[in-house]
């Protein structure tokens, strides 16, 4: 709504009209297209008049399309503005008058006809870039190696990295701080490797070893264990904005864990980072690839799928594509190039044109489009998929498919004889019989048939096969064999189309408005991709090049986020010229080298950082870092960092006794508070299944866990290379009261109870306050806990029936139920430790 | 130390209690332990995401509640009254006005021509102003004379969930921030104990789009909306867990406490105040979070306005619960109300489903008008009444009568601070296809809401991926005739 007057336009026109003959130069012609015309064509005309409806066979699309004209014969004439067929439509002559919904302003047609006058100026869909523009900018010169810088503290470093930190605080006059108490230090290395807290036995032999080597002795075991894999996974989860439904409106479920798994999997095995990212990105053309290889490819069916009624499954699909763009773009190469989708880049040297050339990569899946309409699409809607069945498996669907086959055959045969006697039953249907019907049943019922709207008679024609018992009869006997087909696992995946698709530049993005063709192509500011006609597996193998200087940075930048809450570049996903800059170029070059050099390993990347001394020193408060450097960026000290949603879950899962140690599988459905969950099942998981790790939750994209969101979990809708981390009442209300919190604080209260069968109050107190934050509680913690719990104790004991009330999950044949009511409430106060759910 | 802490603690409790639910981050130690953190305690609190902000002008509107009906109500059944297309019920459907146009459930078409289906309800003027309104809102006809009615809204997605999230965000995409996460961005908090920015949904189907339409986007998750919910607990987990007396409870909370001022003293970090405050106001909102849904309190008159019954979860009971958290200083209330995608089938349909859901919502929000006059809020209270498209004058070839979905123009109305009331805006033709005059862009709807919120939507940018972006994106103009 326009409701103050544009002078502008006006005046432009009005003023160009009077102007001199000549045409204006170039840039100010194609700029008042831009500005003038273009918006017109896009909100007034082009909805109907574009490449994929042509109505009347015209379309406005491209200036060849205005030139040639529709069915009327050319839209416009160069030659003689004025006869120009487009401005009798506009103004609305007797045979036609244009658009349909009301005529335009007399000043914006009069924009049109100068522009007819100018010669219809139409911009070429942008070239590259001139490579000067933003070329120079830090990310995209090459990686080298910087010399670890000299320090005057030489005792201090224990490897290059301290190096580097050491200079700068030297530099700015501090000092770095001592190493972490061993307890700190055992408990924050189990927490940034695995996820899980050390067990007690694991922190007293820690402790108790002065050896050289103990701590890195942990490190080496924590690498190999299983949940290192789970721990970084679920980082790299949140990138591939993985879950476990399609969302939009529907969000039904989608089967892709085996994906989850394959990240699991290739990080516990060490995957070098170039295959790791290859897999992902084009795993299904390697050659012959192994299926984990085409599982891998799962990266990237993480997109949304929109199945409501109605939808153009295309309209979604380039959806898709677009989001790989964005998530490729800012996964491995710190870019947002989602920005060029609808213009050029406004601030990296990245233009439309490249961006289509980035999307046609990834245009070529064979998935849901706009070739399939309902049901038809929606049946397909998750192909590409890969099956893991067995061969009887197989054997046996097939032959079940082809019994369904003859049972449908041998109904609709039935059906054809009943319909005969349609006529006769809908004759037979009493005035009671029919006011039992559907309303719009009997509301045609009461028609003659000649009335009947043409089209209706199916509902009556439904209503009848639905009474007939014969047909309750076949329907049910072709659903139970429906019930009998195996459940076959799968997981979605990428194949290419055989016949590539044309990819052409999206006018302000959006499907319907095709602008030239393009062909797939790198941008040019990075360095060249020398391939002909290039595909998926091209452009992956072109990212992870070692000359190709973002990803690698990316890469450990993201690492090092991890670890110390902030990257050295602090817009972890922008590498571009509005992202800021590293704060130490140099240790962020030696560390991506250093990646490289050693074969793109993340394990030895973490072990290299895990025992910097940066990395393990104390985190306490120091007031001269205080007032020197507030936010910590030289890293005079380790930062205090409240663990994430699902680490949440598993310390207090760890601490009670009762995680399942079991790696993958399919999702599962932990207790939640209800009322969260409308309309979507969760079907609450009981026994080993109930304790899973925190990261094998089942995400409903539109209701995810309250307990993942309330801790920061992403929403999975686009790609998150970071998490925040707030401190919310919410969060004290989850720790305080969730079912499942209250089952682990019984579980931990059984365990305390079980490992000190003979011991006193401040035994057992000391004992939980260990399991839970490793270290021993000070003397005055102690006398809180122990009072605290001895005043339980005693209500338990003087009444009985309280604590049953207390223990949801019961007790056993020779536990007291007052002690283990009496601990679960000293377990649970434990568990709502800041301490607790913080890496120190 | 730990005596005066406490102290300290209790002290500022009242700024903690501004910051209430959602993101607590941010505050300094210093702030909390030294007299100028007593100070601020006061005014703002600076560094916190939810202190309050000044508006960029003087608001006309101090609070929002959006009454959203989702499904997208027919207008032709509503408030748009088309004789003329009751004349032409069943004939078939011009060529000029299909050609090229694009529809959900297209397909249909191609199979058979449409036909126009006439108004299914009859309509009758009403107020001063003489506002035509269906029958069935006998309840919103009484109040025609509070309300600025917008017959030519327009929108650009036809589907349901990227429709909703277009009115939410300014964009058809997932990633975007919410209207009400934008605002609370904007201005902060003024509440003592609720949040800024509350979602309450009812209706039998299913909302489409789900928690993603009031998310935060690339904006801290501080300020994303709070749904509270239709169980025994409106928020998640605010019962203590089985055989936790209100006493057990206090132990609880007071050891947990303790514990963690010791963790202070020892570490300094200014999260554990933060954790500190933020579980003193969770056991605060255990008694709080009740008695604000406990609808028992109010007089028979109130209840029998709205057509409200404590216990039962229906939009009568959202409605009263709006006002409520609209008293005790949340500034966005949003409302999701399913059932109006009135396609012609069995569970969806123009023909006894309207009723049902029409008889949902009549009643309350012309109650909740009524109630917010009568206690003098309607002044400085913007109200919202719309769906997220409109839908088609011809009628679907389904059981029932029904109509498909239609962008090129639909109803809403506004009420309340700011608001011109008693007028409509915009023009239709005779068959209810296209706006004559005056549309009105998605866009320019969030403009105008946060221009009576004493914001420009052209100057709420936040940085993102090197990029300022704004709710409006680059569009969007203050919709002035809707102006007192």
């Amino acid at each position: 709504m326009r409701f103050r007057s544009h002078g502008l336009i006006g005046a432009l026109a009005a003023s160009s009209l009077c102007a001199a003959p000549q045409a204006p130069p170039a840039a100010e012609a194609i700029s008042f297209f831009e500005s003038e015309i273009r918006p017109i064509l896009h909100t007034r005309c082009s909805q109907c008049h574009n490449d994929r409806l042509r109505t009347s066979g015209l379309s406005l699309a491209s200036l060849q399309g205005l030139l040639e004209g529709g069915k009327r014969g050319p839209a416009i004439s160069v030659d003689r503005p004025s006869e120009s067929l487009v401005l009798a439509a506009l103004r609305q002559s007797e045979t036609l008058s244009m658009p349909p919904d009301g005529k335009l302003p007399d000043a914006k047609i009069a924009a049109i006809e100068r522009w007819i006058e100018l010669g219809a100026p139409w911009p070429e869909p942008s070239a590259k870039p001139a490579p000067a523009a933003g070329a120079g900018h830090w990310s995209f010169q090459p990686i080298t190696r910087p010399q670890p810088p000299s320090v005057s503290q030489p005792a201090w470093p224990r490897n290059p990295i301290d190096r580097f930190i050491l200079a700068r605080l030297e530099e700015a006059g501090l000092k770095p701080s001592a190493e972490a108490s061993a307890t700190t230090l055992v408990r924050r290395v189990h927490l940034d490797l695995t996820g899980l807290p050390p067990a007690p036995e694991v922190v007293r032999d820690f402790v108790a070893d002065s050896a050289p080597g103990a701590y890195e002795r942990i490190v080496e075991r924590l690498l190999d264990s299983p949940a290192y894999g789970e721990r970084w996974g679920r980082h790299w989860l949140d990138i591939a904005r993985y879950a476990d439904s399609n969302g939009y409106n529907a969000d039904a479920g989608r089967e892709i864990w085996m994906y989850r798994d394959w990240v699991i999997d290739a990080l516990n095995h060490d995957l070098p980072f170039q295959q790791f990212a290859i897999e992902q990105l084009a795993g299904d053309m390697l050659p012959n690839p192994s299926k984990q290889q085409i599982v891998a490819t799962g990266f990237h069916r993480n997109t949304l799928l929109n199945l409501e009624g109605g939808v153009d499954f295309e309209q979604y699909r380039v959806e898709s594509v677009v989001d790989r763009v964005d998530v490729t773009g800012i996964a491995f190469l710190g870019l947002s190039l989602g920005c060029a989708r609808c213009h050029d880049h406004k601030y990296d040297p990245i233009s439309q044109r490249e961006f289509y050339e980035f999307f046609a990569f990834f245009n070529n899946i064979d998935e849901l489009s706009g070739a399939f309409r309902n049901n038809e699409g929606r049946a397909r809607a998750f192909e590409p998929v890969l099956e893991f069945g067995t061969d009887e498996e197989y054997l046996r669907r097939d032959a079940i498919k082809a019994q369904i086959e003859a049972m449908r055959a041998e109904q609709s045969a039935y059906q054809k004889a009943l319909l005969a006697r349609q006529p006769e039953w809908e004759a037979s249907l009493t005035e009671a019989q029919i006011a039992k019907l559907p309303l719009g049943v009997q509301r045609i019922l009461r028609k003659a048939p000649e009335d009947r709207l043409e089209g209706r008679q199916v509902f009556v024609r439904n209503e009848f096969l639905a009474q007939d018992p014969g047909m309750q009869e076949r329907r049910k006997a072709i659903a139970a064999v429906g019930a009998l087909l195996p459940k076959i696992p799968s997981t979605l995946v990428m194949r290419e189309l055989p016949e590539p698709r044309p990819t052409h530049i999206l006018l302000q993005g959006e499907f319907l408005h095709k602008g030239k063709q393009v062909s797939a192509g790198t941008p040019a500011v990075l360095p060249p991709l020398e391939a002909e006609n290039p595909n998926r597996l091209d452009l992956a193998r072109w990212i992870v090049r070692r000359d190709n200087p973002l990803m690698p940075r990316v890469t450990v930048n993201r690492v090092w986020q991890r670890y110390f809450g902030r990257g050295i570049v602090a817009t972890e996903n922008d590498f571009g010229t509005q992202g800021e800059p590293p704060a130490q170029p140099a240790l962020l070059d030696w560390l991506a080298s250093e990646f490289m050099d050693n074969d793109w390993s993340l394990k030895t990347l973490h072990r290299l950082i895990v025992t910097s001394a940066t990395y393990r020193q104390a985190s306490g408060h120091r007031s001269d870092l205080a007032a020197a450097d507030p936010e910590n960026r030289l890293l005079g000290q380790q930062n205090r960092l409240r663990v994430e949603s699902e680490i949440v879950r598993d310390l207090a899962l760890s601490a009670s006794g009762m995680l399942t140690h079991e790696v993958g599988g399919p999702s599962v459905f932990p207790a939640q508070p209800p009322g969260v969950m409308i309309r979507k099942p969760w079907p609450e998981s009981e026994g080993k299944d109930r304790y899973r790790r925190g990261l094998y939750t089942h995400f409903w994209r539109t209701s995810p866990h309250p307990g993942l969101m309330v801790f920061d979990s992403p929403d999975a809708l686009t790609t998150a290379t970071k998490r925040t981390r707030s401190n919310t009442p919410l969060q004290a209300l989850t720790l305080l009261n969730d079912t499942g919190f209250h089952e682990f604080a019984q579980g931990l209260a059984r365990r305390v109870v079980e490992d000190h069968p003979e011991s006193g109050v401040a035994e057992r107190a000391a004992h939980a306050f260990r399991i839970c934050l490793a270290r021993s509680p000070s003397a005055d913690e102690l006398e809180t806990l122990t009072n605290f719990a001895s005043a339980q104790l005693d209500e338990f004991q003087t009444y009985p029936e309280r604590a049953m009330g207390i223990l949801t999950l019961g007790s056993r044949e020779g536990e007291e139920p007052a002690e283990l009511a009496a601990w679960t409430t000293l377990a649970s106060t434990l568990m709502n430790l800041d301490e607790f759910v913080t890496r120190e | 130390m730990t005596r005066t802490q406490l102290h300290l603690l209790h002290a500022t409790r009242r700024h903690f209690f501004s910051q209430c639910f959602v993101g607590l981050g941010g505050l300094a130690l210093a702030d909390l332990l030294s007299p100028t953190g007593l100070h601020a305690a006061s005014g703002s609190v600076s560094g916190s995401p939810l202190a309050p902000k000044r508006p960029h002008f003087a608001p006309k509107a101090k609070r929002v509640v959006y009454l959203f009906m989702a499904g997208a109500p027919s207008q032709f059944e509503t408030w748009l009254w088309r004789p003329k297309l009751r004349e032409l019920d069943g004939q078939a459907t011009p060529d000029s006005f299909l050609d090229g146009k694009r529809f959900a459930f297209m397909e249909q078409f191609t199979k058979q021509r449409p036909k126009l289906l006439g108004p299914q309800r009859n309509f009758r003027r009403h107020g001063q102003s003489g506002t035509w309104v269906s029958e069935v809102f006998p309840h919103m006809a009484g109040i025609v004379d509070d309300l600025s009615l917008i017959y030519t809204l327009k929108t650009e997605n036809f589907n349901h969930a990227p429709a909703k999230l277009f009115f939410s965000t300014g964009s058809t995409r997932y990633g975007r921030p919410s209207m009400g996460s934008w605002i609370t961005y904007g201005l902060g908090s003024e509440s003592e104990n609720l949040p800024a920015f509350v979602v309450l949904r009812s209706g039998k189907r299913n909302l489409m789009g789900g928690a993603n339409i009031w998310g935060s986007g690339f904006l801290p998750t501080a300020y994303q909306g709070v749904e509270f919910l239709r169980s025994a607990d409106p928020i998640p987990n605010l019962s203590s867990p089985p055989g936790f007396s209100a006493e057990r409870q206090a132990a609880r909370v007071s050891a947990i406490r303790e514990l963690n001022l010791a963790r202070l003293a020892e570490v300094g970090d200014p999260e554990i105040s933060t954790r500190i405050a933020a579980y003193e106001l969770a056991h605060r909102m255990q008694t709080s979070g009740p008695e604000l849904m406990d609808l028992s309190s109010e007089s028979q008159a109130t209840l029998d306005l709205y057509g409200a019954e404590p216990g039962k979860s229906t939009f009568a009971n959202n409605c009263l619960v709006a006002r409520r958290l609209l008293e005790g200083g949340t500034r966005f209330v949003q409302l999701y109300h399913t059932g109006w995608d009135h396609h012609g089938n069995r569970v969806n349909n123009l023909a006894d489903k309207l009723d049902e859901v029409a008889l949902d919502v009549d009643r309350a929000s012309a109650a909740l008008v009524t109630d917010l006059k009568q206690r003098g809020l309607l002044d400085d209270t913007l109200v919202i009444w719309g769906g997220e498209f409109g839908r088609t004058p011809m009628g679907e070839i389904k059981e029932l009568p029904g109509r498909n979905h239609h962008i090129d123009n639909f109803p809403m109305w506004f009420a309340g601070g700011g608001i011109k009331p008693g007028q409509t805006i915009g023009e239709v033709d005779d068959l209810g296809f296209f706006i004559t005059k005056d549309p009105i862009e998605v866009y320019d709807v969030q403009a105008t809401i946060l221009h009576l919120l004493g914001l420009d939507h052209t100057k709420l940018t936040f940085r993102h991926q090197g990029r300022d972006f704004r709710l409006t994106d680059v569009a969007g103009h203050v919709i002035e005739p809707l102006l007192a």
